[in-house]
């Protein structure tokens, strides 16, 4: 009587459990396999109109591959173009601008919340995601005329005080839970060594939030980069736009740059999010295996 | 060096409309270099006050007192402490010798004197070859150590213990106590060392301090706590297995009292000043007796009438579980002993009685 191989006809369909297992995985395989395609095709796309010339693009209509003939560099030269050139800088600027304030802002927020008690903590805490309720565009107009009477319409600092304080909810919420599974023994046992709050709070807590850090610092990386709808709304002027509705602008006036040419430039954009990603893993890997102590 | 006075300390907690008294006036004095155990079940206020003591929690009232420095409002930062916690507490980011070196850091120590300091107390507590490595690679009794080391460092005032033992397995403890009790004596501080653990209390201290429900009950060596409780409580909390009770009646006339408990009759060799009160006539009476001290006859009627339950052999002795009219009574009986769920008669020796107040719980005698 033998219990260990499983019988031939327990399996999903009537097919066995080794059968079944294959077929879950050839699934798996194939699922993956659609999204990998419908997600990176379009940066294929992308990629391979902007290293194609720009006849080859405007004759024949749609190119798939370029061939070795069309294949060009010249496409990315748009990009010292100065009004694209200062797209792309006020892009910089505004994304590390946001990044920067919703990191210090959330870090001494969270830190707050997780140690200290308030009356209605946590239906405070709730009220602060609220804001995600409403769709961005919704507080568009209320936020221009703001903005407006502040006098920081077509500024910089007016988009990135916009932005972190879109971010903020989420990441108060992260550094909150976050710190909060970082033991008050531990920080308890600095005062004892003579550590002032903010001594502890440097040296004990901050090391320790590297991963919620580098969470929080991606948010904010990918909603300020990839943001439309606040630069839109708050950089009427040509002169301050940042790169998303700048070249989306550009398009629209019809101007003299090809379609190549965006492609170039949308391409170049898109590679600072895959590369500080893909530094930024191998360090949120790091500070969990930290925590894990 | 200096010693530690609590005087009065109470903390008292809000929850809404009602007050929990966590620590009900506490009055303990620490001389220096004694080693005081605070020993109580969970939840009786033991951690609270050593808390005050470290100045992490905010005494409700009393004063507290190193030497002749007041440090009642001093910030816990100031007040010159070393603290062992329960979880150990070390700092996963850095290095086992950074850990150590951390307090030192703090107090502006240069890195050379800050090193050596901590390369001393490293060889004291046999950790030398693990300096370089991070918290997470160490196993909980080196960890510990690591701890220990860090406040070593520090030469404090007052050296305070939140029970550091609690997550060790038993064989760790054993091996770490010897250690405290030598990190300690090094330092030559006061040292107030907090527990669940009788045993701890018993092994390590120069004097043992039961609290009760936010109370003390007793402070004294541990000898004398073990041999001449003030209360039933201290009487069963402290010594393994427990102390077991029997409800009896206390007559006593013209000198000579007599005890009777089922239908054993003692006749007790204490004169009626002894006996606080309980001197004249007939009073219900609490008897505490050790399971040490309670002899297992053959003979049914001699004694306690009790039925075995069960035997617990631990090698070199037995703890035997016995069902009498009292309830559940444990017999420590020799190694070899086997009850066989027979009937038995339960001998109580006289010499080791020890009478209590049956509503108060304070020893009588």
């Amino acid at each position: 009587m033998s219990t260990d191989t499983p019988s031939d006809t327990d399996g999903i369909f009537g097919l066995g459990y080794r059968a079944e297992e294959k077929l879950f995985s050839r699934l798996k395989q194939i699922s993956a396999a659609i999204f990998v395609v419908v997600g990176v095709f379009p940066i294929y796309w992308m990629l391979q109109a902007s290293l194609t010339t720009r006849e080859r693009a405007s004759s024949s209509g749609i190119s798939w591959f370029p061939t070795p003939e069309t294949f060009t560099l010249e496409n990315y030269e748009v990009l010292t173009n100065p009004d694209v050139a200062l797209y792309v800088i006020n892009s910089i600027v505004v994304t590390l601008g946001t990044i920067i304030l919703v990191v210090l802002i959330s870090l001494i927020a969270g830190y707050g919340l997780a140690r200290f008690n308030m009356p209605q903590k946590e239906n405070f805490a709730r009220f602060l995601l609220l804001g995600y309720l409403f769709s961005p565009i919704v507080l568009g107009v209320p936020l221009y005329l703001i903005w407006q009477n502040l006098g920081l319409l077509n500024t910089r600092l007016g988009l990135i005080i916009a932005l972190t304080a879109i971010s903020m909810p989420f990441a108060v919420w992260l550094m909150w839970k976050y710190i909060q599974t970082i033991p008050e023994a531990m920080e308890e046992s600095a005062w004892v060594a003579g550590a002032s709050r903010w001594q502890g709070f440097r040296d004990i807590i901050i090391p320790q939030t590297q991963p919620a850090i580098i969470a929080a610092a991606l948010f904010a990386f990918a909603l300020a980069w990839n943001d439309f709808t606040f630069a839109q709304i708050l950089l009427p002027a040509n002169e301050a736009s940042t790169f998303a509705p700048g070249v989306f602008r550009l398009i629209q006036r019809g101007y003299d740059i090809a379609r190549v040419d965006v492609m170039a430039v949308s391409m170049a954009m898109t590679l600072p999010p895959l590369i500080f990603a893909y530094f930024m893993q191998s360090y949120l890997l790091k500070g969990f295996q930290i925590r894990s102590l | 060096m200096s010693d530690v006075k609590i005087r009065d300390l109470t903390k008292i907690y809000q929850d809404g409309d009602d007050e929990i008294v966590a620590v009900d006036g506490i009055d303990l004095t620490i001389d220096d270099g004694e080693f005081v155990t605070l020993v109580g079940p969970s939840g009786c206020g033991k951690t609270t006050t050593l808390r005050c003591v470290a100045g992490l929690n905010k005494p409700t009232s009393g004063t507290i007192t190193f030497g002749d420095r007041e440090v009642t409002n001093l910030p816990v930062q100031e007040r010159d402490i070393a603290l062992l916690f329960q979880d150990i507490a070390l700092y996963p980011h850095m290095s086992v010798r950074d850990n150590m070196a951390y307090g030192l850091k703090i107090r502006g120590f240069s890195r050379e004197e800050r090193y050596a300091r901590v390369e001393e107390a490293a060889k004291l507590l046999q950790i030398s070859d693990q300096l370089d490595k991070s918290p997470a690679e160490l196993s909980g009794g080196q960890q510990q150590r690591v701890a220990l080391g860090r406040s070593l460092v520090r030469d404090p005032e007052v050296f305070l213990f939140d029970e550091p033992m609690s997550d060790l397995d038993a064989k760790l403890k054993a091996e770490l106590r010897p250690v405290v009790e030598q990190v300690t004596d090094e330092i030559g501080c006061p040292t107030l060392y907090v527990t669940h653990d009788q045993e701890e209390a018993m092994t390590m201290s120069d004097r043992v301090a039961i609290i009760n429900d936010g109370n003390l009950e007793q402070v004294d060596p541990p000898k004398v706590v073990y041999e001449d409780p003030d209360s039933e409580f201290v009487s069963s909390f402290i010594g393994q297995p427990s102390t077991q009770f029997f409800d009896g009646r206390l007559a006593a006339q013209n000198g000579s009292t007599s005890l009777t408990i089922s239908d054993m009759e003692f006749d007790l060799s204490m004169s009626s000043a002894d006996l606080n009160g309980y001197g004249e006539g007939e009073h219900d009476i609490r008897v505490g007796i050790r399971p040490q001290h309670i002899r297992v006859s053959n003979d049914p009627s001699e004694g306690i009438n009790a039925t075995h339950i069960l035997d617990e052999p631990l090698g070199d002795e037995t703890h035997s579980f016995f069902d009498t009219e009292f309830g559940e009574v444990i017999v420590v009986t020799e190694p070899e002993f086997e009850g066989r769920e027979g009937e038995y008669g339960l001998v109580l020796d006289e010499s080791y009685v020890r009478l209590f107040d049956p509503v108060s719980g304070d020893r009588v005698a």
